[in-house]
Protein backbone atom coordinates (compact mmCIF):
# COMPACT_ATOMS: atom_id res chain seq x y z
CA UNK A 1 0.00 0.00 0.00
CA UNK A 2 1.66 3.21 -1.13
CA UNK A 3 1.96 5.88 1.52
CA UNK A 4 2.13 8.75 -0.97
CA UNK A 5 0.29 12.04 -0.83
CA UNK A 6 -2.78 10.80 -2.72
CA UNK A 7 -6.04 11.46 -0.93
CA UNK A 8 -7.54 8.37 0.62
CA UNK A 9 -10.48 8.41 2.96
CA UNK A 10 -9.31 5.71 5.33
CA UNK A 11 -11.75 3.10 6.50
CA UNK A 12 -14.22 4.14 3.83
CA UNK A 13 -12.45 4.30 0.46
CA UNK A 14 -10.45 1.24 1.48
CA UNK A 15 -13.67 -0.42 2.64
CA UNK A 16 -13.83 -4.17 2.37
CA UNK A 17 -10.67 -4.41 0.29
CA UNK A 18 -8.02 -3.86 2.92
CA UNK A 19 -9.58 -6.35 5.32
CA UNK A 20 -9.78 -9.03 2.61
CA UNK A 21 -6.41 -8.24 1.03
CA UNK A 22 -4.33 -7.73 4.15
CA UNK A 23 -6.04 -9.82 6.84
CA UNK A 24 -8.40 -12.46 5.49
CA UNK A 25 -6.67 -13.62 2.30
CA UNK A 26 -5.30 -17.15 2.13
CA UNK A 27 -6.35 -20.82 1.93
CA UNK A 28 -9.61 -21.60 3.76
CA UNK A 29 -7.98 -24.43 5.74
CA UNK A 30 -5.24 -22.23 7.26
CA UNK A 31 -5.53 -22.12 11.04
CA UNK A 32 -6.05 -18.58 12.39
CA UNK A 33 -6.93 -19.24 16.04
CA UNK A 34 -6.39 -22.18 18.40
CA UNK A 35 -8.68 -21.77 21.42
CA UNK A 36 -7.95 -24.78 21.56
CA UNK A 37 -10.80 -25.46 19.09
CA UNK A 38 -9.56 -24.40 15.72
CA UNK A 39 -10.91 -21.46 13.74
CA UNK A 40 -9.59 -21.54 10.21
CA UNK A 41 -9.63 -18.79 7.63
CA UNK A 42 -12.74 -20.13 5.89
CA UNK A 43 -14.69 -20.21 9.16
CA UNK A 44 -13.45 -16.76 10.11
CA UNK A 45 -14.57 -15.29 6.77
CA UNK A 46 -18.02 -16.83 7.20
CA UNK A 47 -18.35 -15.51 10.76
CA UNK A 48 -17.27 -12.02 9.72
CA UNK A 49 -19.91 -11.93 6.97
CA UNK A 50 -22.59 -13.01 9.47
CA UNK A 51 -21.51 -10.25 11.87
CA UNK A 52 -21.72 -7.70 9.03
CA UNK A 53 -25.36 -8.65 8.42
CA UNK A 54 -26.22 -8.47 12.13
CA UNK A 55 -24.54 -5.08 12.52
CA UNK A 56 -26.41 -3.75 9.48
CA UNK A 57 -29.70 -4.96 10.97
CA UNK A 58 -28.85 -3.08 14.17
CA UNK A 59 -28.47 0.16 12.20
CA UNK A 60 -24.77 0.29 11.37
CA UNK A 61 -23.90 1.83 7.99
CA UNK A 62 -20.62 2.45 6.11
CA UNK A 63 -19.00 5.55 7.56
CA UNK A 64 -20.59 4.94 10.94
CA UNK A 65 -18.97 3.85 14.17
CA UNK A 66 -19.46 0.76 16.32
CA UNK A 67 -18.28 0.60 19.93
CA UNK A 68 -16.91 -2.81 20.96
CA UNK A 69 -17.11 -3.33 24.70
CA UNK A 70 -15.92 -6.91 24.57
CA UNK A 71 -13.17 -8.92 26.22
CA UNK A 72 -10.73 -10.76 23.93
CA UNK A 73 -13.01 -13.35 22.30
CA UNK A 74 -14.16 -14.67 18.94
CA UNK A 75 -16.99 -12.13 19.31
CA UNK A 76 -14.41 -9.34 19.52
CA UNK A 77 -12.34 -10.54 16.56
CA UNK A 78 -15.31 -11.13 14.24
CA UNK A 79 -17.14 -7.89 15.10
CA UNK A 80 -13.95 -5.86 14.70
CA UNK A 81 -13.26 -7.29 11.24
CA UNK A 82 -16.94 -6.95 10.31
CA UNK A 83 -16.98 -3.25 11.20
CA UNK A 84 -13.90 -2.63 9.08
CA UNK A 85 -15.10 -4.80 6.22
CA UNK A 86 -18.29 -2.73 6.11
CA UNK A 87 -16.27 0.49 5.93
CA UNK A 88 -16.81 1.63 9.49
CA UNK A 89 -14.98 2.81 12.55
CA UNK A 90 -14.40 0.53 15.55
CA UNK A 91 -14.25 2.17 18.98
CA UNK A 92 -12.42 -0.19 21.33
CA UNK A 93 -13.56 -0.04 24.95
CA UNK A 94 -11.74 -2.26 27.43
CA UNK A 95 -14.36 -4.49 29.06
CA UNK A 96 -12.95 -3.55 32.47
CA UNK A 97 -14.01 0.10 32.07
CA UNK A 98 -16.89 1.12 34.33
CA UNK A 99 -20.38 1.98 33.01
CA UNK A 100 -19.56 5.60 33.85
CA UNK A 101 -16.42 5.59 31.69
CA UNK A 102 -18.24 3.82 28.85
CA UNK A 103 -21.17 6.26 28.96
CA UNK A 104 -18.82 9.22 28.66
CA UNK A 105 -17.04 7.59 25.72
CA UNK A 106 -20.32 6.87 23.93
CA UNK A 107 -21.57 10.43 24.41
CA UNK A 108 -18.36 11.71 22.92
CA UNK A 109 -17.89 9.30 20.03
CA UNK A 110 -21.54 8.69 18.94
CA UNK A 111 -21.46 5.09 17.73
CA UNK A 112 -24.43 3.72 15.79
CA UNK A 113 -24.19 0.37 17.57
CA UNK A 114 -22.66 -0.72 20.86
CA UNK A 115 -21.63 -4.37 21.08
CA UNK A 116 -21.30 -5.81 24.62
CA UNK A 117 -20.77 -9.27 26.07
CA UNK A 118 -24.04 -11.16 26.57
CA UNK A 119 -23.03 -12.29 30.05
CA UNK A 120 -20.82 -11.04 32.88
CA UNK A 121 -17.13 -11.49 32.12
CA UNK A 122 -15.44 -13.31 35.02
CA UNK A 123 -12.56 -11.46 36.64
CA UNK A 124 -10.34 -14.58 36.71
CA UNK A 125 -7.23 -15.34 34.71
CA UNK A 126 -8.64 -16.16 31.29
CA UNK A 127 -6.88 -14.51 28.37
CA UNK A 128 -9.68 -15.32 25.96
CA UNK A 129 -13.39 -15.51 26.76
CA UNK A 130 -16.31 -17.53 25.52
CA UNK A 131 -18.96 -14.83 25.25
CA UNK A 132 -21.70 -13.97 22.81
CA UNK A 133 -22.59 -10.44 21.74
CA UNK A 134 -25.49 -8.13 22.58
CA UNK A 135 -26.05 -5.39 20.00
CA UNK A 136 -27.64 -2.10 21.08
CA UNK A 137 -28.66 0.54 18.52
CA UNK A 138 -27.80 4.18 19.14
CA UNK A 139 -28.34 7.48 17.31
CA UNK A 140 -27.43 6.88 13.72
CA UNK A 141 -25.17 9.62 12.48
CA UNK A 142 -21.83 8.94 10.75
CA UNK A 143 -18.56 8.73 12.68
CA UNK A 144 -16.92 12.00 13.64
CA UNK A 145 -13.73 11.07 11.83
CA UNK A 146 -12.45 8.71 9.17
CA UNK A 147 -10.28 6.65 11.52
CA UNK A 148 -10.65 2.86 11.36
CA UNK A 149 -9.95 2.37 15.04
CA UNK A 150 -10.48 4.66 17.99
CA UNK A 151 -8.98 3.90 21.39
CA UNK A 152 -9.13 5.63 24.74
CA UNK A 153 -5.95 6.29 26.64
CA UNK A 154 -5.78 7.44 30.22
CA UNK A 155 -5.62 11.21 29.87
CA UNK A 156 -3.41 13.80 31.49
CA UNK A 157 -6.07 16.49 31.41
CA UNK A 158 -8.54 14.48 33.43
CA UNK A 159 -10.87 12.54 31.18
CA UNK A 160 -9.47 9.94 28.82
CA UNK A 161 -7.80 11.14 25.65
CA UNK A 162 -9.02 9.73 22.37
CA UNK A 163 -6.61 8.27 19.82
CA UNK A 164 -7.54 7.44 16.25
CA UNK A 165 -5.68 5.41 13.66
CA UNK A 166 -6.53 5.08 9.99
CA UNK A 167 -6.70 1.79 8.10
CA UNK A 168 -3.59 2.86 6.20
CA UNK A 169 -1.74 3.46 9.42
CA UNK A 170 -2.68 0.00 10.71
CA UNK A 171 -1.61 -1.60 7.44
CA UNK A 172 1.64 0.32 7.58
CA UNK A 173 2.27 -1.02 11.09
CA UNK A 174 1.50 -4.58 9.98
CA UNK A 175 4.02 -4.14 7.17
CA UNK A 176 6.51 -2.76 9.67
CA UNK A 177 6.23 -5.98 11.66
CA UNK A 178 6.87 -8.07 8.54
CA UNK A 179 10.17 -6.25 8.08
CA UNK A 180 11.43 -6.83 11.64
CA UNK A 181 13.89 -9.70 11.93
CA UNK A 182 12.81 -12.20 14.57
CA UNK A 183 8.99 -11.98 14.39
CA UNK A 184 7.09 -15.28 13.94
CA UNK A 185 6.55 -16.36 10.35
CA UNK A 186 4.00 -18.38 8.39
CA UNK A 187 2.72 -21.59 10.04
CA UNK A 188 4.43 -20.73 13.32
CA UNK A 189 2.46 -19.92 16.48
CA UNK A 190 2.14 -16.82 18.64
CA UNK A 191 1.18 -17.46 22.27
CA UNK A 192 -0.65 -14.21 22.99
CA UNK A 193 -0.77 -13.01 26.60
CA UNK A 194 -1.70 -9.29 26.44
CA UNK A 195 -5.24 -8.20 25.62
CA UNK A 196 -5.96 -7.86 21.90
CA UNK A 197 -8.09 -4.82 22.72
CA UNK A 198 -4.87 -2.83 23.22
CA UNK A 199 -2.25 -1.96 20.63
CA UNK A 200 0.41 -4.62 21.34
CA UNK A 201 -2.05 -7.53 21.33
CA UNK A 202 -4.19 -5.98 18.60
CA UNK A 203 -1.61 -5.21 15.91
CA UNK A 204 1.44 -7.19 17.08
CA UNK A 205 -0.85 -10.12 17.89
CA UNK A 206 -4.15 -10.38 16.06
CA UNK A 207 -3.63 -8.32 12.89
CA UNK A 208 -0.03 -9.32 12.22
CA UNK A 209 -0.84 -13.02 12.72
CA UNK A 210 -3.85 -12.89 10.38
CA UNK A 211 -1.70 -11.15 7.79
CA UNK A 212 1.34 -13.40 8.07
CA UNK A 213 -0.47 -16.73 8.47
CA UNK A 214 0.74 -17.19 12.04
CA UNK A 215 -1.53 -19.21 14.36
CA UNK A 216 -2.77 -17.17 17.29
CA UNK A 217 -2.89 -19.14 20.54
CA UNK A 218 -4.26 -17.61 23.73
CA UNK A 219 -3.29 -19.87 26.68
CA UNK A 220 -6.14 -21.22 28.81
CA UNK A 221 -5.12 -19.02 31.71
CA UNK A 222 -2.48 -16.53 32.71
CA UNK A 223 -0.30 -18.84 34.78
CA UNK A 224 3.17 -20.24 34.12
CA UNK A 225 1.90 -23.79 33.69
CA UNK A 226 -0.81 -22.76 31.23
CA UNK A 227 1.68 -20.81 29.11
CA UNK A 228 4.12 -23.75 29.08
CA UNK A 229 1.23 -26.06 28.19
CA UNK A 230 0.26 -23.81 25.26
CA UNK A 231 3.85 -23.84 23.94
CA UNK A 232 4.07 -27.63 24.30
CA UNK A 233 0.67 -28.33 22.71
CA UNK A 234 2.06 -28.36 19.13
CA UNK A 235 5.45 -29.03 17.60
CA UNK A 236 5.49 -25.91 15.42
CA UNK A 237 7.73 -23.03 16.55
CA UNK A 238 6.15 -20.81 19.20
CA UNK A 239 6.85 -17.22 20.16
CA UNK A 240 5.40 -15.86 23.40
CA UNK A 241 4.22 -12.24 23.33
CA UNK A 242 3.63 -10.68 26.72
CA UNK A 243 4.45 -7.94 29.18
CA UNK A 244 7.27 -8.02 31.75
CA UNK A 245 5.07 -9.63 34.45
CA UNK A 246 4.79 -12.72 32.25
CA UNK A 247 8.58 -13.16 32.16
CA UNK A 248 8.44 -13.53 35.95
CA UNK A 249 5.69 -16.16 35.61
CA UNK A 250 7.71 -18.25 33.17
CA UNK A 251 10.99 -17.73 35.03
CA UNK A 252 9.45 -19.20 38.19
CA UNK A 253 7.94 -22.34 36.64
CA UNK A 254 9.53 -25.30 38.45
CA UNK A 255 11.10 -27.84 36.12
CA UNK A 256 9.45 -26.92 32.84
CA UNK A 257 9.50 -29.70 30.21
CA UNK A 258 11.99 -29.62 27.35
CA UNK A 259 10.48 -27.19 24.83
CA UNK A 260 12.44 -27.41 21.56
CA UNK A 261 9.62 -25.53 19.78
CA UNK A 262 9.92 -22.48 22.07
CA UNK A 263 11.59 -19.89 19.90
CA UNK A 264 11.48 -16.56 21.66
CA UNK A 265 9.70 -14.47 24.26
CA UNK A 266 9.01 -10.85 23.42
CA UNK A 267 7.61 -8.28 25.80
CA UNK A 268 6.44 -4.72 25.42
CA UNK A 269 6.66 -2.23 28.23
CA UNK A 270 9.17 -1.43 30.92
CA UNK A 271 12.34 -3.44 31.41
CA UNK A 272 12.56 -6.27 33.90
CA UNK A 273 15.38 -6.54 36.46
CA UNK A 274 18.49 -8.26 35.10
CA UNK A 275 18.06 -11.14 37.60
CA UNK A 276 14.62 -11.98 36.17
CA UNK A 277 15.76 -11.90 32.54
CA UNK A 278 18.83 -14.00 33.42
CA UNK A 279 16.64 -16.56 35.25
CA UNK A 280 14.34 -16.74 32.23
CA UNK A 281 17.14 -17.16 29.69
CA UNK A 282 18.87 -19.82 31.79
CA UNK A 283 15.68 -21.78 32.24
CA UNK A 284 14.51 -21.80 28.62
CA UNK A 285 17.62 -20.99 26.59
CA UNK A 286 15.69 -18.77 24.17
CA UNK A 287 16.14 -15.07 23.39
CA UNK A 288 14.19 -12.53 25.40
CA UNK A 289 13.16 -9.73 23.08
CA UNK A 290 11.95 -6.27 23.95
CA UNK A 291 9.61 -3.93 22.10
CA UNK A 292 8.76 -0.29 22.55
CA UNK A 293 5.61 1.32 21.25
CA UNK A 294 2.56 3.37 22.09
CA UNK A 295 -1.15 3.38 21.31
CA UNK A 296 -0.73 6.41 19.02
CA UNK A 297 1.85 4.73 16.73
CA UNK A 298 2.02 1.02 17.45
CA UNK A 299 5.47 -0.55 17.41
CA UNK A 300 8.27 2.04 17.38
CA UNK A 301 11.39 -0.03 18.02
CA UNK A 302 12.51 -3.52 18.93
CA UNK A 303 15.38 -5.59 20.25
CA UNK A 304 14.05 -9.07 19.53
CA UNK A 305 17.37 -10.83 20.10
CA UNK A 306 18.15 -9.12 23.40
CA UNK A 307 21.43 -7.86 21.92
CA UNK A 308 21.02 -4.17 22.63
CA UNK A 309 19.30 -4.31 26.01
CA UNK A 310 18.16 -1.88 27.29
CA UNK A 311 18.28 -0.02 23.94
CA UNK A 312 16.03 -0.68 20.94
CA UNK A 313 16.42 -0.17 17.19
CA UNK A 314 13.74 1.96 15.50
CA UNK A 315 11.46 -0.23 13.40
CA UNK A 316 11.73 0.06 9.59
CA UNK A 317 10.05 3.26 8.43
CA UNK A 318 10.08 4.91 11.87
CA UNK A 319 11.94 8.21 12.19
CA UNK A 320 12.85 9.44 15.65
CA UNK A 321 14.52 12.50 17.10
CA UNK A 322 15.22 13.84 20.57
CA UNK A 323 14.28 17.40 21.43
CA UNK A 324 15.12 18.75 24.90
CA UNK A 325 15.60 15.20 26.11
CA UNK A 326 12.19 14.02 24.87
CA UNK A 327 11.83 11.30 22.24
CA UNK A 328 9.69 12.34 19.26
CA UNK A 329 8.32 10.21 16.42
CA UNK A 330 7.62 11.43 12.87
CA UNK A 331 3.86 11.27 12.20
CA UNK A 332 2.21 13.06 9.32
CA UNK A 333 -1.04 13.59 11.18
CA UNK A 334 -2.00 14.13 14.78
CA UNK A 335 -3.46 10.90 16.22
CA UNK A 336 -5.69 12.76 18.67
CA UNK A 337 -9.39 13.34 18.13
CA UNK A 338 -11.07 16.52 19.11
CA UNK A 339 -8.05 18.44 20.24
CA UNK A 340 -5.08 20.04 18.56
CA UNK A 341 -2.64 20.33 21.40
CA UNK A 342 0.76 21.39 20.06
CA UNK A 343 2.29 20.05 23.25
CA UNK A 344 1.39 16.55 22.00
CA UNK A 345 1.82 16.80 18.24
CA UNK A 346 3.04 19.56 15.97
CA UNK A 347 4.63 19.95 12.53
CA UNK A 348 4.72 16.25 11.85
CA UNK A 349 6.26 15.16 15.14
CA UNK A 350 4.56 13.29 17.95
CA UNK A 351 5.86 13.91 21.44
CA UNK A 352 6.15 10.62 23.30
CA UNK A 353 6.60 12.14 26.80
CA UNK A 354 9.35 9.59 27.22
CA UNK A 355 12.85 10.77 27.99
CA UNK A 356 15.14 9.26 25.36
CA UNK A 357 18.66 9.23 23.95
CA UNK A 358 19.57 8.35 20.36
CA UNK A 359 23.10 7.04 19.82
CA UNK A 360 24.42 9.07 16.86
CA UNK A 361 26.66 6.22 15.67
CA UNK A 362 24.38 3.21 15.88
CA UNK A 363 20.95 4.88 15.78
CA UNK A 364 19.92 2.83 18.83
CA UNK A 365 17.38 4.44 21.15
CA UNK A 366 17.45 4.26 24.95
CA UNK A 367 14.31 5.11 26.89
CA UNK A 368 14.99 6.81 30.19
CA UNK A 369 11.53 6.95 31.76
CA UNK A 370 8.42 9.12 31.68
CA UNK A 371 8.44 12.91 31.60
CA UNK A 372 4.84 13.12 32.81
CA UNK A 373 2.51 11.41 35.24
CA UNK A 374 1.80 8.26 33.23
CA UNK A 375 2.56 4.91 34.86
CA UNK A 376 2.22 1.33 33.71
CA UNK A 377 0.10 -1.12 35.68
CA UNK A 378 0.56 -4.63 34.32
CA UNK A 379 1.22 -3.20 30.86
CA UNK A 380 -1.83 -0.90 30.94
CA UNK A 381 -1.13 2.82 30.92
CA UNK A 382 -2.60 4.93 33.67
CA UNK A 383 -2.24 8.68 33.89
CA UNK A 384 -2.18 9.65 37.56
CA UNK A 385 -3.77 12.98 36.64
CA UNK A 386 -6.92 11.15 35.53
CA UNK A 387 -7.06 9.38 38.89
CA UNK A 388 -6.57 12.69 40.73
CA UNK A 389 -9.22 14.39 38.62
CA UNK A 390 -11.73 11.62 39.26
CA UNK A 391 -11.06 11.61 43.01
CA UNK A 392 -11.69 15.37 42.92
CA UNK A 393 -15.19 14.79 41.49
CA UNK A 394 -16.25 12.73 44.54
CA UNK A 395 -18.41 14.43 47.18
CA UNK A 396 -16.44 15.72 50.14
CA UNK A 397 -13.02 15.73 48.46
CA UNK A 398 -11.24 19.05 48.88
CA UNK A 399 -7.96 18.08 47.19
CA UNK A 400 -6.19 14.93 46.03
CA UNK A 401 -2.60 13.98 45.24
CA UNK A 402 -1.98 10.66 43.49
CA UNK A 403 1.53 9.25 43.24
CA UNK A 404 3.17 5.99 42.21
CA UNK A 405 4.88 4.47 45.21
CA UNK A 406 5.37 0.96 43.85
CA UNK A 407 1.61 1.06 43.28
CA UNK A 408 -0.96 3.83 42.81
CA UNK A 409 -1.35 5.67 46.12
CA UNK A 410 -3.77 8.52 46.84
CA UNK A 411 -3.62 11.22 49.51
CA UNK A 412 -6.86 13.09 50.18
CA UNK A 413 -8.00 16.14 52.04
CA UNK A 414 -11.74 16.23 52.77
CA UNK A 415 -14.10 19.07 53.58
CA UNK A 416 -16.74 16.80 55.03
CA UNK A 417 -16.51 13.58 56.96
CA UNK A 418 -16.51 10.53 54.63
CA UNK A 419 -15.69 6.89 55.21
CA UNK A 420 -12.74 5.66 53.14
CA UNK A 421 -14.65 2.52 52.17
CA UNK A 422 -17.50 4.72 50.88
CA UNK A 423 -15.08 6.81 48.81
CA UNK A 424 -13.49 3.63 47.43
CA UNK A 425 -16.90 2.28 46.50
CA UNK A 426 -17.83 5.51 44.66
CA UNK A 427 -14.49 5.53 42.87
CA UNK A 428 -15.08 1.95 41.71
CA UNK A 429 -18.14 3.25 39.82
CA UNK A 430 -16.01 5.77 37.93
CA UNK A 431 -12.60 4.22 37.31
CA UNK A 432 -11.62 0.82 35.93
CA UNK A 433 -10.02 -1.36 38.61
CA UNK A 434 -6.49 -1.13 37.23
CA UNK A 435 -6.63 2.68 37.50
CA UNK A 436 -7.75 2.74 41.13
CA UNK A 437 -5.37 3.53 44.01
CA UNK A 438 -4.24 0.53 46.03
CA UNK A 439 -4.12 2.76 49.10
CA UNK A 440 -6.16 5.85 50.08
CA UNK A 441 -4.75 8.05 52.84
CA UNK A 442 -6.99 10.75 54.30
CA UNK A 443 -5.03 13.62 55.83
CA UNK A 444 -6.26 16.67 57.78
CA UNK A 445 -4.11 18.82 55.54
CA UNK A 446 -2.24 17.79 52.39
CA UNK A 447 1.37 18.99 52.45
CA UNK A 448 1.72 22.22 50.47
CA UNK A 449 4.59 24.48 49.45
CA UNK A 450 4.84 27.98 50.89
CA UNK A 451 3.04 29.22 47.78
CA UNK A 452 0.18 26.81 48.41
CA UNK A 453 0.96 24.20 45.73
CA UNK A 454 0.36 20.55 46.54
CA UNK A 455 3.54 18.63 47.33
CA UNK A 456 4.08 15.40 45.37
CA UNK A 457 7.33 14.32 46.94
CA UNK A 458 7.01 10.70 48.14
CA UNK A 459 9.09 11.18 51.28
CA UNK A 460 7.06 14.19 52.39
CA UNK A 461 3.76 12.43 51.69
CA UNK A 462 4.77 9.24 53.51
CA UNK A 463 5.88 11.31 56.50
CA UNK A 464 2.56 13.18 56.55
CA UNK A 465 0.77 9.86 57.08
CA UNK A 466 2.94 8.70 59.96
CA UNK B 1 4.06 -32.03 46.73
CA UNK B 2 0.47 -31.75 48.01
CA UNK B 3 1.13 -32.85 51.58
CA UNK B 4 2.09 -29.40 52.82
CA UNK B 5 -0.60 -27.40 54.65
CA UNK B 6 -2.42 -24.54 52.91
CA UNK B 7 -0.62 -21.17 53.13
CA UNK B 8 -1.41 -18.73 55.95
CA UNK B 9 -1.52 -14.93 55.82
CA UNK B 10 2.20 -14.45 56.36
CA UNK B 11 3.07 -16.89 53.61
CA UNK B 12 0.73 -15.25 51.11
CA UNK B 13 2.14 -11.81 51.93
CA UNK B 14 5.58 -13.31 51.43
CA UNK B 15 4.64 -14.69 47.99
CA UNK B 16 3.17 -11.35 46.94
CA UNK B 17 6.39 -9.63 48.00
CA UNK B 18 8.11 -11.72 45.31
CA UNK B 19 6.17 -9.71 42.75
CA UNK B 20 7.69 -6.43 43.88
CA UNK B 21 7.09 -3.57 46.20
CA UNK B 22 3.72 -3.68 47.95
CA UNK B 23 2.36 -0.97 50.24
CA UNK B 24 2.32 -2.37 53.79
CA UNK B 25 -1.15 -2.95 55.17
CA UNK B 26 -2.78 -3.33 51.73
CA UNK B 27 -5.59 -5.87 51.96
CA UNK B 28 -7.04 -5.77 48.45
CA UNK B 29 -5.49 -8.12 45.90
CA UNK B 30 -5.30 -6.68 42.39
CA UNK B 31 -5.56 -8.70 39.19
CA UNK B 32 -1.82 -9.08 38.68
CA UNK B 33 -1.34 -10.20 42.28
CA UNK B 34 -4.16 -12.69 41.84
CA UNK B 35 -2.43 -14.12 38.77
CA UNK B 36 0.82 -14.38 40.72
CA UNK B 37 -0.89 -16.03 43.68
CA UNK B 38 -2.64 -18.63 41.52
CA UNK B 39 0.64 -19.29 39.71
CA UNK B 40 2.36 -19.84 43.09
CA UNK B 41 -0.35 -22.30 44.15
CA UNK B 42 0.07 -24.20 40.87
CA UNK B 43 3.83 -24.34 41.30
CA UNK B 44 3.83 -25.31 44.99
CA UNK B 45 0.75 -27.52 45.26
CA UNK B 46 0.23 -28.69 41.69
CA UNK B 47 -3.42 -27.62 41.97
CA UNK B 48 -5.38 -25.61 39.41
CA UNK B 49 -7.89 -23.30 41.09
CA UNK B 50 -11.31 -23.05 39.41
CA UNK B 51 -12.64 -19.66 38.21
CA UNK B 52 -15.39 -19.38 40.80
CA UNK B 53 -12.80 -19.66 43.58
CA UNK B 54 -10.64 -16.97 41.98
CA UNK B 55 -13.56 -14.55 41.97
CA UNK B 56 -13.67 -14.77 45.77
CA UNK B 57 -9.97 -14.08 46.33
CA UNK B 58 -10.28 -10.30 46.53
CA UNK B 59 -8.37 -9.72 49.80
CA UNK B 60 -5.55 -11.49 51.61
CA UNK B 61 -7.92 -12.95 54.23
CA UNK B 62 -10.32 -14.11 51.52
CA UNK B 63 -7.41 -15.79 49.71
CA UNK B 64 -6.37 -17.56 52.94
CA UNK B 65 -9.97 -18.78 53.41
CA UNK B 66 -10.36 -19.98 49.81
CA UNK B 67 -7.03 -21.81 49.82
CA UNK B 68 -7.82 -23.43 53.18
CA UNK B 69 -11.03 -24.74 51.62
CA UNK B 70 -9.64 -25.85 48.28
CA UNK B 71 -6.20 -27.26 49.02
CA UNK B 72 -6.87 -29.97 51.65
CA UNK B 73 -9.42 -31.59 49.36
CA UNK B 74 -6.61 -32.28 46.91
CA UNK B 75 -4.27 -33.96 49.41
Amino acid sequence: MAMDESVVVPGIALGADWVDDVLLAGPAADVCLRLPEVIDRGKLRTLVQQRQKELAQAGFRAGGAVALRLPPSVAFVTHLLAVWRSGGQAILLDHRLTDYEVRRAIERLVPQVVVSADRPVPAGLRTFHDVGADLASYSGHPANTAHAVVQLSSGSTGPSKVIGRTAEDLVEEINRYTRIDGVPTKNERLILLPSMVHVLGLVGGLLYCLHAGVELVPPARLTGDAIVHAIAAETTPATVLGVPFHIGLLASVQQPPWLPQFKRMTTGGELVPQAVSDAFEQKYGVPLGNMYGMTEVGVIGTDLFGRHRPAIRPAPGIDVRVVDGELQIARKESPYLGLSDPARWSDGWLRTRDAGVVDPETGLVSIKGRLDSQVSVGGLKVDLTEVEYTLGTLRGVEAAVVVFDGSITAYLQLHERRETTRLEAELSQRLASYKRPRTLHVLDQLPRTTTGKLVRDLTVLRKAVS
Amino acid sequence: MTTQPPPGRAEIIDWLAGLGQRPPGTERIDSMELAWLVHQVEQRYGVELPDEQLERMTTIDAAVAVLAEVLPSHV
